[in-house]
């Protein structure tokens, strides 16, 4: 089990585990099991600029276009190695190939479709992101954010950010009205 | 305060007050015709009802702690008074539920809502309405739960279209993980207590059986087939068959997901009757289709007819069928039975067929030994009266070979 954070806490992944290169992100989340509308939940990622935009639309990596031309940021879907067992969705990051000037990628979770199946974060249980050494299998941070998920429809989940040297992963937790759509706008993708 | 549905809201927000405690929490449903059952289930940190005591409801108004009791019920509304700092430290969560028993479903709510008082005062409401659901029959409205050593409040507004049964069974442990057979138990006890306290002997009766055979976690359906041909007429008209009804409906509740046994009659004829549940199970051989006298049976048996209707009905199913068929004997058409059933063995059906009082009950008592056959799909035994055993030989007798065609059937790949 690696440092649980709370919404809003940051750790050094450099510091915490030295010998890490890749990490595996992983996101889960369990819809309470009734007889309603599914829930579709999918991931994404944001991989953008110190202004906070993404350099173009092939920074955003989700369900359609699962991998950056960098080939540093991957969308791995289900998982299916059987590494980060539990995970719902996962993606895997070569820190090294991250290129110069992407500042920071964040991960985020939106729910298909969810103004018309009047669907919510209050709706999911046991929400949460964490960041496993790919070589290691080692969990080295976690957060679980089912208590502050609410009436929301997108959600920030955490971010990876570069420190000078170091990678940092920050608990964010942040929801936002208005899909996926609303998400990608912020950072600069014409969808 | 207005909460919308999946808002989570600590209850010093909602009260606006710091050192809230005690909560009046009221439910209220209209639109719908037939009554509607509210509840408030205590739950322990794995979110299942692990003392049945904790169900609060009409029938039990108050829990062991006096922390939850119910204090005022009309028609479509119920009010909990709620003292959390009471609560033990096992019960972590109160689920504040809904549940319909007629053919409406929570679509027909015209409107509802949870609101919380304090001081007489409205202070908090969740609204919803018909439009936010489908065919749920059940629903959870929302949960007080314990946070880092506060209570806070999650509007929920889901459900389930089992009704009742599918909540308790949510609660009450995953049938479907294979769970130890104590959960199932309560589940089953609890179901019948819940609407049918009448039963809870026999469903007591009917759990040891079940554990004894291994098949509490085991998910069938149930169907029961009746013969109403002229030579029953005095077991009808005793009440006998009723009793027969009585009997097996746990098993029923047990297995079946829908908690319903499905019933056909036959004579000549045929006749489907609308399934025997914990609800209208009390006169049911004198009530369902008008009652036995109306169902224009009494004639001659025909049994080709009636296992072909059953082996239709259950064509689409995926749950193994526990088929209970009773019959009082003069069983002629030897030959066609004999077809029916060797080819009705690749189904995932067992006939378990019962003699009541009756003879010549013909290629009946000679269906375990039916060469042809995939696997073994039939058993027989036979009583003078049906209440001529006791109720747990009786289940202990219905329940002997099923367990066998169960195994013997997942081998063969017909059911999973």
């Amino acid at each position: 089990m690696g440092i649980s954070l709370s919404k809003g806490g940051n750790i050094s992944l450099s510091k915490t585990d030295p010998m890490l290169k890749n990490i595996i992100v992983g996101l889960g989340w369990d819809a309470r099991p009734t007889d309603g509308i599914d829930f579709d939940l999918d991931a994404s990622a944001f991989m953008v600029k110190e202004d906070g935009k993404v350099r173009s639309d092939s920074d955003f990596i989700f369900y359609n276009q699962t991998k950056s031309l960098c080939s540093s940021v991957e969308h791995t879907g289900d998982n299916r190695t059987g590494a980060g067992d539990g995970d719902d969705e996962s993606l895997v990051i070569l820190l090294d190939k991250v290129p110069t000037d992407i500042q920071r990628i964040v991960f985020t979770v939106t729910i298909h479709d969810a103004e018309a199946r009047k669907q919510n974060f209050g709706q999911v249980s046991h929400a949460y992101v964490r960041v496993v050494n790919r070589e290691t299998d080692n969990e080295v941070a976690r957060y679980d954010l089912s208590e502050d998920a609410s009436i929301e429809t997108a959600m920030i989940f955490g971010e990876i950010y570069k420190n000078n040297a170091e990678w940092k992963f920050k608990a964010v937790g942040q929801g936002y009205a208005g899909g996926l759509s609303a998400l990608a706008k912020q950072y600069g993708i014409n969808i | 305060m207005e909460i919308r549905r999946g808002q989570r809201v600590s209850i010093t927000e909602l009260c606006q007050c710091a050192n809230t405690q005690v909560l009046h929490v009221v439910l209220s449903i209209s639109g719908i015709q037939d009554t509607v059952d509210f509840a408030c289930f205590g739950l322990n940190n794995q979110q299942k009802l692990s003392d049945d005591r904790y169900m609060t409801f009409y029938n039990q108004p108050n829990s062991p702690c006096g922390a939850v009791k119910l204090i005022a019920s009309a028609l479509g509304s119920s009010t909990f008074l709620c003292d959390v700092a009471v609560l033990p430290q096992t019960i972590d969560r109160l689920v504040f539920t809904a549940a319909l028993n007629s053919t409406e479903t929570m679509h027909d709510i015209h409107n509802g809502y949870v609101c919380f008082l304090s001081a007489n005062q409205e202070v908090a409401r969740f609204s919803f309405s018909g439009s936010d659901f489908h065919d749920e029959k059940a629903l959870m409205l929302g949960e007080l739960y314990r946070k880092d050593n506060t209570w806070r409040f999650n509007a929920i507004g889901q459900g389930f279209t089992g009704g009742l049964a599918a909540l308790v069974m949510h609660f009450g442990g995953d049938v479907i993980d294979a769970l130890p057979p104590p959960v199932s138990r309560i589940s089953l006890e609890k179901k019948v207590a819940a609407l049918a306290p009448k039963l809870v002997d026999l469903a007591k009766k009917a759990t040891i059986s079940l554990e004894k055979h291994r098949l509490s976690a085991t998910l069938a359906q149930v169907g029961l087939v009746l013969d109403a041909s002229g030579s029953m007429y005095a077991q009808y008209d005793k009440g006998k068959v009723q009793q027969v009804i009585e009997r097996l409906l746990p098993l029923a509740v047990h297995f079946d997901n829908d908690g319903a046994l499905d019933v056909w009659a036959f004579s000549n004829k045929v006749l489907a009757l609308p399934p025997a549940t914990l609800r209208n199970y009390a006169d049911y051989i004198a009530s369902a289709e008008y009652g036995w006298r109306q169902w224009g049976m009494m004639g001659i048996n025909n049994e080709p007819a009636v296992i072909e209707q059953v082996v239709k009905h259950y064509q689409n199913t995926t749950l193994p069928i526990l088929i209970i068929f009773i019959s009082d004997g003069g069983v002629s058409q030897n030959t066609v039975i004999k077809k029916l059933l060797v080819e009705a063995a690749k189904l995932p059906i067992f006939w378990q067929f019962v003699g009541i009082g009756g003879r010549n009950y013909g290629i009946l008592e000679k269906l375990d030994t039916l060469p042809g056959r995939v696997v073994d799909n039939c058993g027989f035994f036979a009583l003078d009266d049906i209440n001529s055993i006791s109720e747990q030989d009786l289940y202990e007798r219905l329940l002997s070979e099923f367990p066998l065609w169960l195994e013997a059937a997942k081998l063969k790949g017909i059911i999973q």
